[in-house]
């Protein structure tokens, strides 16, 4: 059944998570370095807060010590935490989804025995998938309709010598990669692709941070250079050749765009208690129909996002919902990060103009709110990509294997 | 209907292009990218064109200025803004103020305002209306609050007069040598009848500059704090009537030059960023390929191209119209509408050109820039209150 209906469960966590935002994320986010765009440095100690609450850990199993979160109380979290600082919030997301992803599902019981005492007992223990490369073309654009044309993208090999894999190659792009301690590697080898787990002190390994103006990401990311990076056998997640964790499917999943949601709350909110303060005209500005109906769009927008957001959330949690025919079998996350991103970045605009020549100043947060719902707008798969995807699945495309994916079988 | 432009204006037009292209260009993301709101500027630029007439081209040819027309004014300020376009404003906000000095100066002030002012290559201008208390409440006085709108005060004494208050948000403030300034003669009146306009040198005792603004968009362009303290303005510098400053509507038609030239100014220059974006998406989409093939072959790219450069040359038409109409002094809304349609254009533009970038997987300084440089135009060219002044003089 779909429903909605939040559990006492979610409503406490949402409530635990806002108070937390209030009291420890906002007065620190909001401080004037951080509010510069290309240089805000992480906030460390608000990590370690969160950790210690548990955010770090939500999405994974009780059983394993997390919160066992599903994607909507997951969602939910995430746009709290975005409400007060979207890179705090990008990086817990990651970590929580990996940990679910990776201890709960995928790893076996000798490497969750190796890997998941320390992850759980260490604050600043994150996660990170390594899958881009630098020069891998990810894009659907022309190939929309048409079979692969170009090559799969995985250049970094792995080698077993001994009783080792032997890495070698470069991963762009990977979110998290500056704080993660563990990462998750695709990498090509004489049977495929498969994925191995890579501790950050293996050697071999080296990690540099990304600068800002590289490419649009909240949170923190970085470069891998693996240079005869050695890693046990037992490392291999899943079987050689099957390489089981979907980079895509991992970039585009609500949690991004409830990550959105909270920077559109935060510009809205901000304007919401400026129309109530600012006078002009003879009376408050909220009390101006400009000013009051540019609110209601900025509410409007952000409410109808949260909807779309949170029923791809559900269908994500509750698979019965398609089969039911309670959901359209349509790709929902999808449908929800263009509509989100795009109403999003317009409703932080809109805020922005309540507050005159304050909303462009860099020492105001107006201006950062723009910013990031500018860098939401723009990270991940893009909007015109994922409409060609969405328009695939609605026309029921389905594409033939690749010649190379041929070839090797 | 002839669009055919004079060998004056196409000289202009030529200079400018070859002077955005071969000076301000190559600094353009470089200022830009300073973190100190104060270094942004740069007064070598400023120099090399105001030597090719840059800052002076708006003044009347009896007064020793070029005296050239809007048209080429508008054709100036879009080649300027193709480049940089907060270096284009900065040199435009010379020309707004030299055509209030030109309109409304009596000769004795002309010869000593103006006359520095050609002679100077680093003397510009710049006029303070808003604080911090009073931005719409300016440009559109509420008719049931008479008390609303500025609030600095000036106050007669003998052949002086005492100004105290403050100014925010005042462009060329921190480099600026003269300004226009808007004080409270009588705050017993309505804006309109209590408002006197004085000239006030940098140099004024008890004038001074407060913070300059950290802005996320034209961050060339100087944008600061006026502090008054017991400032002392002689009465020879009230310009107009005292409890008159009500000089720039329409009423006063084109004897100032103020709001009219604004509204064009803002359009024209948006018209530049507009074209800068547009050969910025045009080259990546013919160079950059994906899956072996051009991106201008993708039909999604076609059509955003499309989109982009039908926009533009909308803007086009209505500046030059616009433009065009200054000239022949005929008066409408249709300034303003070109200015409140400027703010549409030059952010689709400019977000249609990041996100071509973005989609390509390109980082591009430049094109965050434009960007972030239409952002600007919300709080000054489309906002609902420049929105709202231009439909009332529809009604008018």
């Amino acid at each position: 059944m779909y429903n909605l209906q939040l559990s006492p469960e979610q409503l406490e966590i949402r409530d635990t998570v806002r108070d937390f935002v209030t009291r420890d994320v906002k007065p620190h986010a909001l401080r004037p370095q951080r509010l510069e765009a290309r240089t805000r440095p992480l906030l460390i100690d608000v990590l370690d807060k969160a950790s210690q609450l548990g955010l770090r850990t939500l999405a994974l199993s009780e059983d394993a010590g997390g919160a066992g979160a599903d994607t909507l109380t997951s969602s939910i979290v995430t746009e709290e935490l975005a409400l007060g600082d979207p890179d705090v919030a990008a990086v817990l997301a990651r970590t929580s989804m990996l940990a679910h992803l990776l201890f709960d599902r995928l790893m076996t019981l000798e490497q969750r025995a190796r890997f998941l005492p320390p992850f759980v007992a260490d604050d600043r223990y994150q996660l990170a998938l390594a899958d881009l490369e630098p020069d891998w073309d990810a894009v659907l654009g022309i190939r929309y309709h048409r079979p692969e044309m170009s090559e799969a993208g995985v250049k970094t090999t792995a080698v077993r010598a001994g009783d080792v894999w032997v890495i070698n190659g470069v991963k762009d792009r990977v979110a998290n990669a500056p704080l993660a301690k563990l990462f998750a590697v695709e990498v090509s080898g004489a049977s495929g692709v498969s994925t191995l787990l890579v501790p950050s002190d293996a050697p071999g390994l080296s990690v540099s941070e990304s600068d800002p103006s590289s490419h649009f990401y909240h949170g923190a990311c970085g470069t891998l250079t693996f240079r005869d990076c050695r890693v046990p056998l037992e490392n291999l997640i899943g079987a050689e050749g099957e390489s089981p964790l979907d980079g895509n499917a991992t970039r585009d999943l609500p949690q991004h765009q409830a990550l959105n949601l909270g920077i559109g709350r935060a510009a809205y909110e901000a304007a919401l208690d400026y129309a109530q303060l600012r006078v002009q005209g003879g009376r408050r500005i909220v009390e101006h129909q400009a000013i009051g109906t540019k609110l209601a769009e900025v509410a409007v927008r952000l409410e109808v996002a949260r909807a779309a957001i949170w029923q791809a959330a559900w269908a994500c949690d509750h698979p019965e919902a398609i089969a039911d025919r309670s959901l359209p079998d349509l790709p929902l996350t999808r449908i929800a990060k263009v509509f989100a991103s795009e109403a999003i970045y317009h409703a932080t605009k809109d805020a922005a103009e309540c507050f005159g020549a304050m909303g462009v100043m860099r020492d105001m947060p107006l201006q950062k709110h723009v910013h990031d719902a500018l860098v939401s707008l723009h990270s991940g798969t893009s909007n015109s990509d994922t409409k060609l995807h969405i328009a695939e699945a609605l026309a029921g495309y389905r594409r033939p294997a690749s010649a190379a994916v041929l070839a090797a079988e | 209907m002839d669009f055919t432009l004079s060998n004056e204006q196409r000289s202009w037009q030529m200079t400018a292009r070859k002077f955005a292209e071969e000076e301000i260009r190559p600094i353009s993301v470089e200022r830009d990218e300073i973190s100190d709101p104060r270094e942004t500027f740069d007064w070598e630029i400023i120099k090399k064109g105001s030597r090719l007439g840059f800052r002076t081209m708006a003044v009347p040819k009896e007064w020793g200025g070029h005296g050239t027309d809007f048209v080429t004014q508008a054709l100036v300020m879009a080649e300027l803004a193709k480049a940089d376009s907060a270096i284009s404003k900065t040199f435009s906000q010379c020309w707004k103020w030299s055509h209030l000095i030109a309109a409304t100066c009596t000769d004795e002030q002309k010869r000593r305002f103006l006359q520095p002012f050609l002679e100077d290559d680093t003397y510009l201008l710049g006029k303070g209306i808003s604080e911090p208390s009073a931005g719409s409440d300016n440009r559109l006085p509420p008719p049931d609050d008479p008390k609303a709108g500025l609030k600095l005060r000036a106050e007669r004494h003998g052949d002086d007069w005492i100004l105290n208050g403050e100014k925010c948000f005042i462009a060329n403030a921190s480099v600026g040598k003269l300004f226009f300034i808007d004080a409270r003669t009588d705050p017993n009146a309505p804006l309109k009848q209590g408002t006197t306009m004085f000239l006030v040198p940098r140099d004024t005792p008890g004038f001074r500059i407060g913070k300059v603004f950290n802005k996320s968009g034209w961050r060339f362009y100087q944008n600061g704090e006026m502090i008054f303290e017991n400032a002392r303005v002689p009465h020879a510098n009230v310009v107009g009537p005292v409890n008159g400053s009500d000089m720039k509507t329409q009423q006063a038609g084109d004897r100032t030059g103020g709001d009219l030239f604004g509204d064009l100014e803002l359009a024209a220059n948006a018209l530049g960023v507009c074209d800068d974006a547009c050969g910025m998406a045009l080259r990546l989409a013919r160079t950059k390929k994906q899956g072996g093939r051009l991106l201008f072959e993708q039909q999604v790219v076609q059509l955003k191209l499309n989109r982009m450069h039908l926009l533009t040359e909308a803007l086009r038409s209505f500046v030059m119209r616009v433009a065009w109409e200054h000239d022949h002094k005929m008066h409408s809304a249709n300034p303003g509408l070109c200015m409140n349609f400027s703010t549409d254009v030059i952010q689709e533009v400019s977000e249609r050109n990041l996100e071509l970038h973005a989609d390509a997987g390109v980082m591009n300084a430049r094109a965050d820039k434009l960007v972030r440089d239409a952002i600007i135009w919300s709080h000054l060219a489309g906002d609902s209150v420049q929105r709202m002044k231009t439909t009332r003089r529809l009604a008018k």
